[in-house]
């Protein structure tokens, strides 16, 4: 299980994130919503160690928080970022390769998988990344999360700024990759399609949680939704 | 262990691109004259200082200025210690630390030269690594400014703009070709290793590359390294042929040239800076005939002097302006025999 315990997230004097709790059990989907600003990256970043934070990030039972993004790698948590963040002057293989950098071993025949898988990113194996189209880019980008074979993948916003077919593709990958057991964070402003997919939400706004439970219950609150969607 | 499917085709691409300098170092050998012969030595000697400058401007994408002063420091500091001792008491009398009281053997005097290039570049890259952009384009310009004050000032060790004279002449153009052909390789490779490919991405997205577990600063730190090893060794190759050096050559002009062959061929891959490198050595030669003022197709033309200078700031404007990733751009030579 990923448990974060009293997370606080400072960007240079500013609190972006007030003591959270969270915790995501192994083989579950679990989404954590909010509108702009609320915190999500910046929660995100703080369990994959890119940025500090105070506060307690543990997996497995193993307390994280004092060990590099490398190391949190290796005990097994990955990331496809906001924005995607595909490294547009490397290929699509490169970019897989750097993706399983802390796994080489069999790194070729997971590659190779991911070519099956993806039969358009194996087309475009040789071409910079950068050619590809959004939906592709998002694909690279969640397959390159999954080259270090991660127990728990975090995806931070996989259909944002993707038209709403290429968004449900996406989501359709996301339901795929639960199936398989794959232990999913998924940060989402589409709620609609993210409480679809996850055993459990939690709804952040302004740094803090301010609500928590099954899909079903947070999406009959209006007043979630609301804040969401900014309608009131 | 299985090499990866980069790997494999660096090496194809390090192998035809060895293939082309052996062949050019032939032709000169057979057909060319005394002159030319020095000329395509200086070019072999320019193409070592565009890799050495490739490894770290090409692959994290910082533009350096300072590439002309390791290739001075390892210049200078080989030729302290190759210089017979009777020889460097006639020209460093006033040495200090006993640097005329020594001579070594062009090999040891070669991999000191090395080691202490490097050290120096690993204390200058603490700082360089860790700013981006012209921060770190600034500490390298000052860098070249403070080491070539020193040769300048320093003429107890470096002679300044006096010729430092008495290197044994121990290199000719097939040593040169050599060094250049393990250097292709191992420019090349280190392109496609994983270094390569780590720092590759962290120039293109920093954030992305630290979410995958990229130690940014420390793999730029040994690319600079490496690069300032490669400069010394370019270095060396320049004093042991020439027999002198001055400090005028590892400056300005120098950088600026070595730098509009690296971005005109493409700083970006291994060919491009080969590429680069012999095609401004060669249009260089034709602008220097015409700045003499030459009689051509019947035509008395003016003297112009200056016109190499020009010539290289226009290749940079039209190459920033119209191709900013060189001729080569992502291409390899490898791309135009191996299926991609």
């Amino acid at each position: 299980m990923l448990r974060v315990r009293n997370l606080r997230v400072y960007h240079g004097i500013i609190e972006a994130v007030h003591g959270i709790n969270i915790e995501v059990p192994l083989g579950k989907c679990v989404a954590l919503l909010g509108p702009n600003g609320a915190g999500k990256t910046s929660t995100i970043s703080a369990i994959t160690g890119v940025v500090k934070s105070e506060g307690s990030v543990s997996f497995e039972d193993r307390n994280l928080s004092s060990l590099s993004v490398e190391d949190r790698i290796k005990a097994g948590i990955s990331v496809s970022p906001e924005g995607r963040r595909v490294f547009a002057n490397l290929t699509v293989e490169e970019n897989l390769v750097l993706g399983g950098a802390l796994k080489p071993k069999c790194r070729s025949d997971r590659i190779a998988e991911w070519f099956k898988t993806f039969p358009i990113l194996g087309e475009r194996r040789a071409q910079p990344a950068g050619t590809l189209s959004g939906g592709e880019q998002q694909m690279l980008a969640i397959a390159r999360a999954l080259m270090n074979e991660p127990k728990i993948l975090l995806l931070d916003e996989p259909s944002l700024g993707l038209a709403p077919k290429i968004a449900s593709q996406i989501f359709e990958m996301i339901k795929n990759l639960k199936q398989e057991n794959i232990t999913i964070l998924l940060v989402e402003q589409n709620a609609t399609q993210a409480l679809k997919l996850s055993d459990y939400a939690y709804f952040l706004n302004n740094g803090h949680i301010l609500a928590e439970g099954k899909p079903e219950e947070l999406g009959g609150r209006e007043d979630l939704m609301a804040e969401l969607t900014g309608i009131t | 262990m299985t090499l990866s499917r980069g790997i494999k085709r660096g090496f194809v691409g390090a192998a035809l691109l060895t293939i082309i300098l052996v062949i050019i170092g032939l032709i000169t050998s057979y057909f060319g004259s005394r002159y030319q012969l020095r000329l395509v030595y200086s070019t072999y000697v320019n193409l070592l200082v565009v890799l050495g400058l490739q490894v770290f401007m090409g692959n994290a994408r910082i533009t350096n200025l300072s590439h002309s002063a390791f290739m001075g420091i390892g210049a200078y500091a080989a030729a302290i210690c190759v210089t017979p001792v009777n020889i460097k008491a006639l020209s460093l009398p006033n040495a200090p630390w006993g640097l005329n009281a020594f001579s070594l053997d062009p090999l040891s005097s070669a991999l000191i030269a090395i080691v202490i290039t490097g050290t120096v570049a690993l204390l200058v890259g603490l700082m360089i690594v860790r700013l981006s952009g012209i921060g770190a384009t600034i500490v390298s310009l000052a860098f070249l400014v403070i080491v070539h004050s020193l040769f300048l000032y320093r003429t107890d060790i470096f002679k300044g703009n006096q010729a430092f004279f008495g290197i044994p002449q121990v290199f000719n153009l097939a040593s040169v070709i050599a060094l250049s052909a393990v250097v292709v390789f191992s420019v090349r490779i280190f392109r496609e290793s994983k270094w390569g490919v780590a720092l590759r991405a962290s120039a293109d997205d920093e954030v992305g590359a630290l979410s995958m577990g990229v130690e940014m600063y420390r793999l730029r730190l040994i690319a600079w390294v490496f690069s300032g090893m490669l400069l010394a060794v370019a270095g060396i190759a320049y004093a042991y042929f020439l027999g002198t050096i001055s400090a005028r050559p590892f400056y300005f002009n120098h950088v600026f040239l070595t730098l509009a062959m690296l971005i005109f061929g493409g700083m970006r891959t291994v060919t491009g800076a080969v590429l680069g490198t012999f095609v401004i050595s060669l249009g260089l030669e034709m602008v220097r005939w015409l700045e003499t003022g030459p009689v051509f197709l019947g035509i008395d033309l003016p003297e112009a002097l200056g016109l190499s200078g020009i010539a290289l700031g226009v290749v940079i404007v039209f190459t920033m302006a119209l191709r900013p990733s060189g001729i080569m751009g992502e291409h390899e030579i490898e791309d135009l025999v191996l299926k991609k």
